[in-house]
């Protein structure tokens, strides 16, 4: 599998705090890779670092052959990188499917793109992530469970290669979770997208990924195929709480 | 480049871009019905009320302003506090140019269209760098630095008697057919703006300022190019702005920035997008005409009171309605930057 995304070394510091500390790993084409690690690992800040919203202090970031360490989220974003967030973020006054349509019109540079053809376009991301009836609702009136959707839908939408999916089981039941694992799964098969997936639930990674990275104080601790993470006494330590990176 | 009419709408294609605009006849008619209204009222005061032209005017300025202030304000994301700077910036440029150089309104008019494209771009960063509370102090306090400098250089600005001897619009005829051209002009740049705006707010353009609006980050992480449309959103009103100073200086054929930069003038602004609803374009030509008269109803009541009475009424506005009068008519509708798609069944 060609290699897609290549992070070397990278590091961020919130004042005195380390959230992320020398962390290299790379994406494969069309794995899904795990991203684990306990509260306040630097999961998300990793995310903010590679989508743009934060810059690296130090180390640089590969995305197909492009250096992207210092560029803007909105170019990261035209050169196929899309994510989702830890707490959902609707835009909250536009309605579901506007919501889906900027993505469809500002994810990549269009050839002849209206208003209308990138609405047409949001409606097949929503209903694919069942929420086709819910278009015409506020960003502000959708449900946790329905905001997932529509994260996803929005990424989508821009027609990624990469998607950062910031937990999408928190706080849904154990029904509603496993309705949005499969639908990641199927967006996965359907539009051939690769993910990075950060949970903290082990057991779902277990499943959907190939490999999976351990963060513990903003330091990769582990990298491997799910079956030996879990087994790793290191790794397990640290989820327990008693090892001290 | 190519232009293609099609039945319902034109295409305009450049390069890789499609730009759509539909020409719906059955839409026509509510845009014809309130431009007959407002045609016909001037009309009428003309005839039955001459006296009251110079409120129309007033009204007419007073919505041209929030009208372009709303765009910059969904398009910044951020409420600007300052637009009677631009005000300012054309008044002068207008009135300088004039007096010192002779030149006619229309070309003044160019002269104030480049000054006020040229502060708007210089003062654009601003909605880049700086948000929430400082955006708000900074941009209330602009207006304020800039009435110091006209001070400051009296031997420019006049301070403050102001500058007079500009040129009229129009000069000779009867005094009150010279003001109906002169409301007529002010009405059709009022509706001028507000075609450009609602275009604007139409197109696909839009779908990244309500984003913008609504989150800058999440825009920018799903494409925008969010510097660029706040820069693009900020100096091109802050230019419609600066046209009504140079209306203000030629109709009124003197200019003082004490009547217009400070916070007083800027409260009857606001009182006009308070009453459309924050970003509605047609609200605020309802505001306008409320607030025009609203003033000349309480000037002839409490007399200097009024300017106290002003802020008063605004908080009571703001407190009981935060959608603005326009906003309760039209309650029960989802406030809507963009058309809701119309499926013909
Ligand atoms: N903008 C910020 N300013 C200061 N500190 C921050 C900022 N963002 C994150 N941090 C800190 O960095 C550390 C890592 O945070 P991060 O959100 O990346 O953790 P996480 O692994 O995503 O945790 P969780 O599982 O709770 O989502 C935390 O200690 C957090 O408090
Ligand atoms: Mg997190």
């Amino acid at each position: 599998m060609p290699e897609i995304l290549r992070v070397n070394g990278v590091s961020k510091h919130f004042g005195g705090l380390m959230a992320v500390n020398d962390v290299s790993f790379t994406i494969n084409a069309g794995e899904t890779l795990g991203l684990m690690g306990p509260n306040g690992a630097g999961k998300t800040t990793l995310v903010n670092l590679i989508t743009g919203k934060y810059i690296a202090d130090s180390g640089d970031i590969q995305f197909m052959g492009h250096d992207i360490t210092k560029m803007a989220p909105y170019k990261r974003c035209k050169l196929g990188i899309s994510r989702t967030y830890q707490i959902p973020r609707p835009f909250p006054e536009l309605t579901a499917l506007m919501s889906v349509a900027v993505s469809a019109l500002y994810g990549k540079d269009r050839v002849n793109q209206g208003l209308e053809d990138a609405a047409t376009e949001a409606t097949h991301y929503l209903e694919f992530c069942g929420l086709f009836s819910k278009r015409n609702v506020l960003g502000k009136d959708l449900t946790l469970y329905e905001l997932r959707g529509l994260e996803l839908a929005r990424a989508l939408a821009t027609t990624p290669k990469v998607i950062f999916v910031d937990e999408v089981m928190a706080g849904l039941n154990p029904g509603e979770a496993m309705k949005a694992v499969r639908l990641l799964e199927r967006a996965k098969e359907e539009f051939g997208v690769t993910i990075l997936w950060i949970e903290h639930v082990m057991a779902a990674l277990m499943k959907a990924a190939q490999r999976v990275v351990v963060l513990h104080y903003g330091k990769k601790i582990a990298e491997g195929p799910p079956q030996d993470i879990a087994n790793d006494p290191y790794v397990i330590e640290c989820y327990l709480g008693s090892c001290h990176a | 480049m190519e232009l293609e009419i099609k039945r319902e709408k034109i295409v305009l294609r450049a390069g890789t871009q499609k730009f759509e605009w539909h020409i719906e006849p059955r839409y026509w008619r509510n845009p014809f019905i309130y431009i007959g209204i407002l045609l016909l009222a001037t009309v009428l005061v003309y005839f039955f009320s001459p006296q009251t032209l110079p409120t129309l005017v007033d009204a007419n300025l007073l919505a041209a302003i929030a009208i372009p202030l709303g765009w910059m304000t969904v398009g910044t994301g951020r409420m600007n506090f300052g637009p009677q700077f631009y005000i300012g910036a054309g008044g002068y440029a207008a009135a300088l140019c004039s007096i010192h150089l002779g030149w006619p309104p229309a070309v003044t008019l160019l002269v104030t269209l480049v000054v006020g494209l040229m502060f708007g771009l210089l003062m654009s960063p601003l909605s880049i760098i700086a948000g929430g509370l400082y955006y708000t102090l900074l941009t209330l306090l602009f207006p304020l630095v800039f009435l110091e400098i006209t001070f400051i250089y009296t031997d420019i600005f006049k301070g403050d008697t102001g500058l007079s001897g500009i040129s009229p619009f129009l000069s000779g005829g009867s005094y009150t057919t010279n003001q109906l051209m002169i409301c007529l002009l002010s009405l059709f740049i009022m509706l001028l703006y507000m075609f450009i705006v609602d275009k604007i707010m139409r197109s696909k353009f839009s779908a990244s300022l309500a984003a913008i609006n609504d989150d800058e980050e999440v825009a920018e992480a799903m494409g925008v190019n969010v510097k660029k449309i706040k820069v693009i959103s900020f100096a091109i009103p802050a230019m419609m702005i600066a046209v009504i100073g140079w209306f203000y200086a030629h109709y009124y054929t003197t200019f003082s920035g004490i009547s217009y930069l400070p916070l007083t003038f800027m409260l009857k602004v606001l009182m006009v997008s308070m009453i459309g609803g924050r970003v509605q374009i047609y609200g605020n030509v309802v505001g306008g005409y409320f607030i025009a008269f609203l003033e000349l109803f309480l000037i002839s009541v409490v007399g200097d009171m009024a300017t106290v009475l002003f802020p008063v009424i605004l908080l009571v506005l703001l407190l009981s309605l935060p959608e603005g009068l326009f906003g309760l008519y039209r309650k029960r509708r989802y406030r809507e930057y963009l058309p809701t798609l119309h499926v013909r069944r």
